[in-house]
């Protein structure tokens, strides 16, 4: 071949790499990488192909860019145009946690590239302008990261150059105070804000970001044992590479397009096992700049990628911390994962848990291909309350409905809306079976249950028993509603391109909402794999012949024997009974319990295993334990 | 009468020719359409008002400054009620800091002690903090605040009584006599209170807004407290403002009925929202003490002013602006 064919095949293959990342390429295929050094160098091309592929976006005359200069510098490309560039960029710096943390990956990717003057002006931006902190736990753990990072690299330094007014020294007390009491909650308690589709990112590059860059070994080992915690976690609570069951924050797409979600993103880099949301979801550029110095350990990467069995993951967790409305500062969440190879099932116990984004249980199933796919069922009461938003927040009720639609959460006042948790709802679940009971109090804002049917669903049928049953991918559906309904579009949001605040349209995708408008309600699903029976009609036969009775007054409740045989009560305001024995949460619930996690509550201990691989994560003593039992 | 004497004696009682007393200022956010990472010019933080009722930011440019306090003995000394904590500025606001640490946030209302200014007062969403020593350190003080519900909206110090500090909560309207080192509950709610203030005229009066309770008031020192009665006692009151040139006007402002006024001392009331925009949401309002001019922030809106109290209002200034406190500071 003469050279001129070979730089044309050579850019061609450049042209197409950029042209279609992962994000549209072909589904990875679902195989166990086992050699170290292989996964390594598959964990370096992905970081490789994100940043090759927003470099190549770059036009000549673009308007300087932040995220270009973070990534130039990150491949050490002219610094000096670099340092160019952070000048004229600092000229209007922003504020904020969203803010801090990307000019810190800047100050810290600079710190042997860029020139006097541009330090100066990124340092000179940390002096002026009071940084907002935030109100939220995710805003705080970028907040307090970027300030402890910024004060070690600039120690010594007095009040008056700070936006604070205080000391570097002053300034990284609090900061690491801060985050060894985020931390201590999370290995104790059980994380705020868990298992989000997209707020993962907020805290898990604010961790690798104190993991590469901390100066002190302690606050690095942190860390690193934050980002091992966090996705181990993730890991074990996705299938083939999509994060399923309950968030306590997720948003009108990702709560029914399941893949389309940030957390896509970290299984993509971290296990390769799924596409990347398109542009790496946003917030992946700025993982790519520090991702070399972090990789996961093969125990949480066979989490992900090597199961052979079915099995269950109690998790606990705990909401965000409530102001008034409670007689509790956090209550905790009790979580509960079934994972089969097909479907998975994921729920906490109900409740209000977070005021605006939560998705409290689902089923979801496996797809050969996830993107675009809504492979979901639950139900929801769609509540919408600026009193229940005080519990959560220091501000007003009434504006406060107004300010969570015009702040990106436009669902959120909307009666067929499919996100949210409500005080009115109660579930519970046993492996692959959900009974979701609502008593909504009279006067409530929409006194509805929403049922999502998918527009991926097959074999829809209204039985006269009751179910309606349906088989998504080789997972065979049935959702029995307890009282009467209609059936609606469940039209989806759309984002608009806007040049001030948020702008949405609804978009009729063939999703189905089924209403039941009735204040005492509930919903019953069982899933089961299309292989377990000899064809749908006998897995319909299995259905109507399970026993179950129920009633809706005075409160509702359910008495059923499950598909797996459990035997349930459940009644609204009172503890389930199970097998003859109230369930205790309190008493059941460990910070971690399954085959691959492992905490005791209070304990500051996590144990990660597969297999014959180990790892322990003590926050007690900062260590990182491996063994090969 | 010789002439002068007359025309000072015309000007003394017509406030509207007098040369100002008060600074005003805002606690405020002008940010409409504002969404994280967009470049749009905002106007935050403490905002004071010029002599042609315009508006010009003083300090730093920061969303998040609810509510703010200045030293009777020294105007450059200011301790500001903000989203990050308590700033302290001892210059006027060129420079500040941040004296709380993070387990402070949020605090929405702050207050000193006329007879010791070193003590200030500080209403955080978990209870009620103090500082003895000018701001520079703070310490939780809440002996007799109940173990939850002390979600703290407001604290307001009784001007005539030394360690006296009314404080709005959620379960209630709590008082110290002592500085804060014991509370107690003079008038149980059930919702949060959310504004506490002290007549001009009469220091044992007393009126709070509250978001369950409607308005109530108090004429014993604040011992006692009675609901008021209005024709719309149902709706949340936002908070409340008496009149400093007249004792018997008074107004409070709600999400629903806007702004309403009374005129007999609280006996009967009225909503003014002529001109105001119809869907009456109103945030604060507040009186000028110099001239009994009326402000109405209507939320997310502007800021209006009324020269009749309230009978017709003309729209001022600050597009898209949340004001969190209109704050009258005697000029020195």
């Amino acid at each position: 071949m003469k050279f001129s064919a070979l730089l044309l095949s050579a850019l061609a293959l450049a042209t197409s790499l950029v042209a279609q990342p992962s994000s549209t390429g072909p589904v990875p295929a679902r195989e166990v990488v086992q050699g170290a050094d292989q996964r390594r160098r598959e964990y370096l091309a992905r970081i490789d192909e994100g940043i090759d592929w927003r470099l190549a976006m770059v036009k000549p005359g673009d308007p300087v860019n932040r995220d270009v200069i973070a990534l130039r510098l990150a491949r050490r490309i002219d610094p000096a145009q670099c340092s160019r560039d952070v000048i004229e960029y600092m000229k209007e710096p922003g504020n904020g946690p969203f803010w801090m943390f990307p000019v810190v990956a800047l100050a810290e990717l600079g710190r042997d590239q860029l020139t006097p003057e541009a330090k100066a002006a990124i340092r000179d931006g940390w002096r002026k302008d009071v940084q907002w902190r935030g109100d939220t736990e995710n805003h705080w753990a970028m907040y307090y990261t970027s300030l402890y990072l910024m004060s070690e690299l600039y120690p010594n330094e007095p009040g008056n150059t700070w936006y604070t007014g205080k000391s570097s020294a002053e300034n990284l007390a609090e900061a690491r105070e801060y985050l060894i009491h985020w931390m201590d909650l999370a290995t104790t308690v059980g994380q705020g804000e868990f298992n989000p589709t997209h707020y993962i990112g907020e805290y898990a590059i604010p961790m690798l970001y104190l993991s590469t860059w901390a100066k002190d070994p302690a606050m690095r080992q942190r860390g690193h044992m934050m980002l091992d915690w966090i996705f181990a976690d993730l890991a074990a609570n996705s299938l083939h590479g999509v994060l399923r069951g309950p968030n306590a924050r997720t948003d009108d797409t990702s709560v029914i397009e399941r893949w389309n979600a940030l957390a896509t993103f970290f299984n993509w880099i971290n296990f390769g096992d799924v596409p990347p949301p398109a542009g790496y979801g946003g917030w992946g550029i700025h993982y790519f700049l520090a991702a070399a110095n972090y990789q996961v350990p093969e125990v949480i990467y066979r989490i992900a990628t090597d199961r052979d069995a079915d099995y269950t993951q109690r998790d606990l967790k705990r909401t965000r911390r409530r102001w008034r409305e409670s007689s509790t500062l956090f209550d905790p969440v009790y979580k509960t994962s079934y994972m089969r190879n097909d479907y998975a099932v994921g729920s906490f116990q109900g409740g209000y848990a977070d005021p605006i984004q939560t998705h409290v249980w689902d089923v979801t199933w496996d797809v050969a291909d996830p993107r675009g796919v809504h492979n979901t069922m639950f139900s929801l009461h769609p509540y919408s309350s600026g009193t229940g938003m005080q519990m959560y927040f220091s501000d007003y009720p009434e504006p406060m409905i107004h300010g969570a639609v015009d702040l990106g959460k436009p669902s959120y006042d909307s009666p067929d809306k499919v996100l949210g948790s409500s005080p009115y709802e109660q579930v519970w679940q046993d492996r692959d079976t959900v009974i979701a009971l609502y008593d909504i109090a009279p006067g409530t804002r929409f006194e509805r249950v929403n049922g999502f049917f998918s527009k991926d669903l097959t074999n829809v049928t209204e039985d006269k028993s009751g179910w309606i049953f349906a088989q998504g991918g080789k997972t065979y559906l049935a959702y029995r509603p307890l009282a009467s309904y209609t059936w609606e579009p469940s039209l989806n949001w759309k984002q608009l391109p806007a040049t001030t605040g948020y702008s949405w349209t609804r978009v009729d995708n063939g999703d189905k909402l089924l209403n039941s408008p009735h204040a005492k309600n509930g919903t019953i699903v069982q899933a089961a794999s299309a292989s377990e029976y000899k064809d749908f009609a006998a897995f319909q036969a299995a259905i109507r012949a399970l026993p179950l009775t129920f009633s809706l007054a005075p409160v509702p409740t359910v008495t059923m024997t499950t598909l797996r045989g459990t035997k349930v009560t459940a009644t609204y305001g009172q503890a389930p009974v199970v097998n003859g024995k109230p369930l205790d949460y309190a008493a059941t619930w460990k910070l971690h319990e399954g085959p691959y996690l492992n905490a005791e509550k209070g304990g500051r201990k996590l144990t990660i295993t597969h297999g014959h691989l180990e790892r322990v994560l003590d926050f007690n003593t900062l260590t990182i334990t491996d063994r090969v039992k | 009468m010789p002439l002068p004497r007359l025309l000072a004696l015309f000007l003394a009682a017509t406030p509207l020719f007098a040369a100002p007393a008060h600074d005003l200022y805002l606690c405020a956010t002008a940010n409409k359409d504002y969404i994280v990472g967009a470049k749009l010019n905002t106007m935050n933080g403490v905002l004071l008002r010029g002599p042609d009722d315009t508006y010009e930011p003083v300090g730093t440019n920061f969303p998040g400054i609810y509510d703010l306090v200045v030293d009777p003995r020294d105007s450059r000394v200011r301790y500001m009620a903000t989203l990050n904590g308590v700033f302290v500025t001892t210059d006027g606001d060129r420079t500040r800091r941040v004296t709380t640490d993070w387990s402070v946030t949020e605090p929405h209302g702050i207050c000193l002690d006329s007879h010791n200014p070193d003590c200030v007062y500080l209403a955080t969403p978990d209870g009620i903090v103090v500082s003895t020593d000018r701001g520079a350190t703070w310490a939780r003080r809440e002996t007799g605040l109940p173990e939850r519900g002390k979600y703290t909206q407001v604290v307001t110090a009784d001007r005539t009584k030394a360690g006296r500090v009314f404080a709005g909560l959620e379960k209630g309207i709590f008082v110290t006599d002592d500085g804060a080192a014991h509370w107690r509950c003079v008038f149980p709610t059930v919702r949060t209170v959310v504004d506490i203030r002290q007549s001009p005229h009469d220091p044992s009066l007393w009126l709070a807004a509250t978001e369950g309770d409607g308005l109530v008031r108090s004429r014993d020192g604040g011992l006692t407290w009675e609901k008021v009665t209005t024709s719309f006692p149902e709706q949340p009151v936002y908070n409340v403002s008496f009149d400093a040139t007249n004792p018997r006007r008074l107004v409070f402002s709600s999400w629903m009925n806007g702004v309403c006024t009374s005129e007999d001392g609280g006996t009967t009331w009225t909503t003014r929202n002529i001109g105001l925009p119809a869907d009456g949401h109103v945030f604060r309002v507040a009186v000028d003490p110099d001239t009994g001019r009326l402000y109405a922030n209507v939320h997310h809106n502007f800021i209006y002013t009324s020269t009749d109290f309230g009978r017709t209002w003309l729209k001022q200034s600050l597009a898209g602006a949340i004001v969190y406190n209109f704050v009258f500071v005697p000029k020195n």
